[in-house]
This record gives structure tokens, sequence and C-alpha cells, in this order.
């Protein structure tokens, strides 16, 4: 409290002095800029001088004391998941990547003490903890056997002030789990120093030298990731029709056999790089510039477009090629082509 | 008070002859909400203990003229400790920089320029030293306060 030194100021009086030159010169000062402010253990140093005059008209100058203050080291950290959304995995899909994102928010060098947490409620499984993965490459990706695995208490990360460190967890789902299921994990990071309730303090524990004060996190933090059991699969049929040279549909020398071509995926998620190539039967030859994929026609060269005609070549027939890429569960593609019997 | 003892005795000319001599003393408080009766909260300044980022801090100047003559042209001058963030005073007599104490002037007339080139109105957090200049002459033995605040960036 300051009331029991408070000088009042009754001997000066004092007068708004106008002001003498408006400046527009550029700052040469720069403030940090650091989310976590300043660093632990900085000092703020206060002194003021006082320039005066004195009896004798000489110029003279008072310098006062330094008021230091030492920075605590203030215990904050944020977990964030690195996933765009729900992670796509399959039943008893083992070392499945969830990733993480553990920041320093507070100001000091801190340890992180990391645990993960799958008993959550309002999902459908419990995927199983197979180890956590500190990101030491840095590269964002999981890296197997690059990577290192974390040991509480052993590896503890530790991040300077407004660092931030990936880390995985990998889980093995259960073989129970049935298209469409989610399974909840949580990572949580806790500061070493001390974690509870903000303001809480640590004598002498902080970073620099001053007391470990808990921030608004708490000193900890944890984020949700989900995986998604997404069981996708894919049926094709195939179907023929024939025009023969007389307008009618019998097999006949001549006639012309429109297949029809359907992939159809099903499940939940997608399947990536879908394909699908037929030969063309033996006693029939494909009619160029047939091909078509949705309806669209597609050229029989290899080029930028998805289809291909392969013409035979000795004992081997030839084939129609056209690739899909990534076709999410619900959609279907149709591809036709032509041969002529001969 | 041991200190402004001390302060007098280190700014005290050796020779004797002139008494003139100002006594300047800094100091730091924490400025903290505190649950107050009634449900409400009071604002009290403590002595620091822990200090972290976002903290508001309140300096306190104190001078005093232990000479027997007057001082005149009185003008204290404070740079700001690079950790803290201006943030105001209550001193009419206060004027700021934002030049790194090159120029002077209320904080509402100073501009500064950004990287980019572009000037903008100079921000509390811009001030770069705080500048009192007492018109009138500082009697023998009289003394005074000036304060402002700051902010632990």
């Amino acid at each position: 409290m300051l009331e029991g030194n408070f000088w009042a100021i009754k001997n000066v009086r004092l007068t708004l002095i106008a002001p003498l030159i408006v400046a527009t010169a550029s700052v040469s000062f720069a403030p940090r800029a650091e989310a976590a402010g300043t660093v632990a253990g900085s000092t703020i140093a206060n002194t003021a001088t006082a320039n005066y005059t004195d009896s004798g008209g000489n110029a003279q100058t008072a310098t006062s004391n330094t008021a230091n203050l030492r920075v605590d080291e203030l215990l904050d950290v944020a977990v964030t998941s690195a996933d765009p959304g729900d992670i796509p995995t399959l039943p008893s899909g083992v070392n499945q990547v969830a990733s993480f994102t553990v920041t320093n928010t507070g100001n000091g060098s801190e340890a992180y003490g990391l645990a993960v947490t799958t008993a959550l409620g309002g999902d459908q499984f419990d995927p199983t903890t197979t180890s956590i993965v500190l990101d030491t490459n840095g590269n964002g990706v999981y890296d197997a056997g690059v990577d290192t695995v974390y040991a509480a208490g052993t590896n503890d990360p530790v991040l300077a002030p407004d660092a931030s460190i990936r880390v995985f967890v990998l889980s093995t789902i259960p073989g129970t789990a049935v298209n469409g299921d989610r399974g909840q994990l949580s990572l949580a990071a806790a500061s070493r120093t001390i974690t509870g309730a903000p303001g809480a303090s640590a004598n002498g524990q902080g970073q620099g030298g001053g007391d470990a004060v808990v921030g608004t996190s708490g000193g900890d933090g944890s984020a949700n990731g989900a995986y998604v059991v997404q069981a996708a699969n894919i049926s094709f049929t195939k179907t023929s029709s024939v025009v023969d040279p007389f307008g009618g549909s019998k097999i006949v020398p001549g006639s012309i056999v429109t297949y029809t071509l359907t992939a159809t995926v099903g499940g939940s998620g997608s399947l990536s790089n879908v394909a699908i190539a037929d030969n063309v039967p033996a006693n029939t030859t494909y009619e160029a510039g047939t091909l078509t994929l949705q309806g669209a026609p597609v050229t029989d060269a290899t080029d930028a477009d998805a289809g291909v005609f392969v013409p035979p070549a000795g004992v081997v027939p030839g084939r129609i090629e056209v690739t899909l890429g990534a076709v999410a569960a619900g959609q279907t593609r149709t591809v036709t082509f032509n041969v002529r019997i001969n | 008070m041991r200190i402004l003892i001390l302060l007098f005795l280190l700014l005290s000319p050796v020779s004797g002859h002139a008494a003139d001599a100002i006594a300047l003393d800094s100091s730091v408080f924490v400025e903290r909400e505190v649950p107050a009766a009634g449900g409400k909260t009071e604002t009290v300044l403590e002595e620091p203990k822990v200090v972290i980022p976002g903290d508001r801090l309140v300096f306190i100047l104190q001078y005093r003229n232990t000479g027997t003559q007057s001082a005149k042209d009185f003008v204290v001058t404070n740079p700001m400790p690079a950790p803290v963030a201006y943030q105001g005073t209550s001193d009419t007599v206060a004027q700021v920089s934002v030049d790194g104490g090159k120029t002077f002037a209320p904080l509402a007339s100073l501009k500064v320029r950004e990287a980019d080139g572009a000037e903008r109105a100079a921000r509390p957090e811009d001030v770069t030293h705080v500048r009192w200049v007492l018109r009138e002459p500082i009697a023998a033995g009289a003394q005074g306060k000036l304060s402002f605040r700051g902010i632990v960036r």
C-alpha cells in the first residue's frame, strides 16, 4: 500500500507547459513483440534524472536510485490438434498417428509432461495408445525410427517462450470398431514446475531466479483428436449391349458391342488410386475413339486425360485403362467403350 | 527514507559551498485488484513481490530540495524501462517522447512512422521517455511527487 508514504504536492504549483515541438520523427524504439511477453528473469530497472539550475546559475543534475523489479516466470501452455479433422482409420489399425502441437505461451523456458487420455465420452471406441513420439526432426510429420519416443520424466520436451513442438500419438484401433465409429483421444501437457489455480506461485522456482506463477491456462492444457473408422469398399459391374449392322441386336461379324463398366464406392471415407482396366475380348477389335468416362469422351492417347487405349501386342490383347484417382464413398464412375466383332 | 538520506550525502557538494541539492527517489509498485467488503474489488498498490507480464505498475518519483537555496528550471526525465509499456500519467505537466528522448510533447500530438513509411498517431506503448517540466522553482525544503503507469510487456 502506498498510502503510508504518499507525499502531497503542496509546495509546488504545477503549470501546464505548452508543447514546444510536435515531433514527427520515426521511432527507434522497438517494443518486444513476443506474445509471451518479457522473458522471465529480466530486470525492470527504472532511473530518473532531475535537471535544474542552482542559485548560482549553474546547471545541476540529480540522478535517482534505480528501482529494480525482476520479472517472474509465467507458466502457461496451449495444446491444439494438428489434424485437419477426424483421422480416417480401419478396424485393428496399428500405429495410427494423431498429431498435436504444444506451445509454451508463458515467458520462461519450461519442461512439460505429456499424457494421453482415451476414456472420453461421446465416442464409440477407445483407441489404445502405443506411444507418444516427439517430432525430433521438426518436420511436422511422424517419421518412424527417426522421431524420438517420449518417456515421461526422461525426455520431457523443454520449450523456450513462444516455442512449440509437434507431438504424435500412435494408437491401435480395436478390431471390434465398425464403419463410422469414432474414438477420441486427448493429449495433455503440464508444466513440470507447478500447475494449479491461476496465480498460484512457487518461490524461487521460476527461470532466472524469480518465482514461478501459474497463468490463466493453469500451467497445463489439453486438446482432443479423434479417429473415425472409414471402411470404404468398391464394387464393379460390367454390362454390354449389341447393335448389329442391320439395326438389330444380333451377335454377328460387324456388330458393335458397347461395354459399360461401373465402379461404385460404398461404406464411408474414400478410396484412393482407383483405376479401371478391361481387356478387349478375343475376336473383337476396339473401335477407336469410343472410350468415355462419365459420359464424356476421353482420347485413346496417353495424355492428360484419365483414359488410354493400349493396342494389342502379339498375344497380349488390347485393353482400355481409366485412372479415377480418389473416389469418395457413395460415388460412382462409369466407363464405356465399343468393340467390333470380327 | 534511508535511501533519500544516502542520496543526499552522495549528491551534496564536497566543498560545502553551495548547499543546493535535490534528492530524487525512484520506486515502483504493482497495482492489483483485491476483493473488498460487499463483493466489490478495490485497487491497491503493493510492494512488488511477484511480477509477471501483464501486471500494471505504478512508478513514483519523489523529489525534495534538501539544500538551503531554491532550484529553478526543474525538469525530471524518466526513460521507460524496455520491458514496460507506458500507460499514462495523471500529472498534467508530463510530456512524453516517442523518439528516444529527442522531442517531447503530449502523447495525443505525437506521431510515429511505421517501417513501411506510413505515419500513425503515437500509442502509449510507443513512449520512450516521460518528462516533467516544473515552471516554479523548488524552494529549499520543498518536495513533491511525480508518477506514471506502465504495464509489463
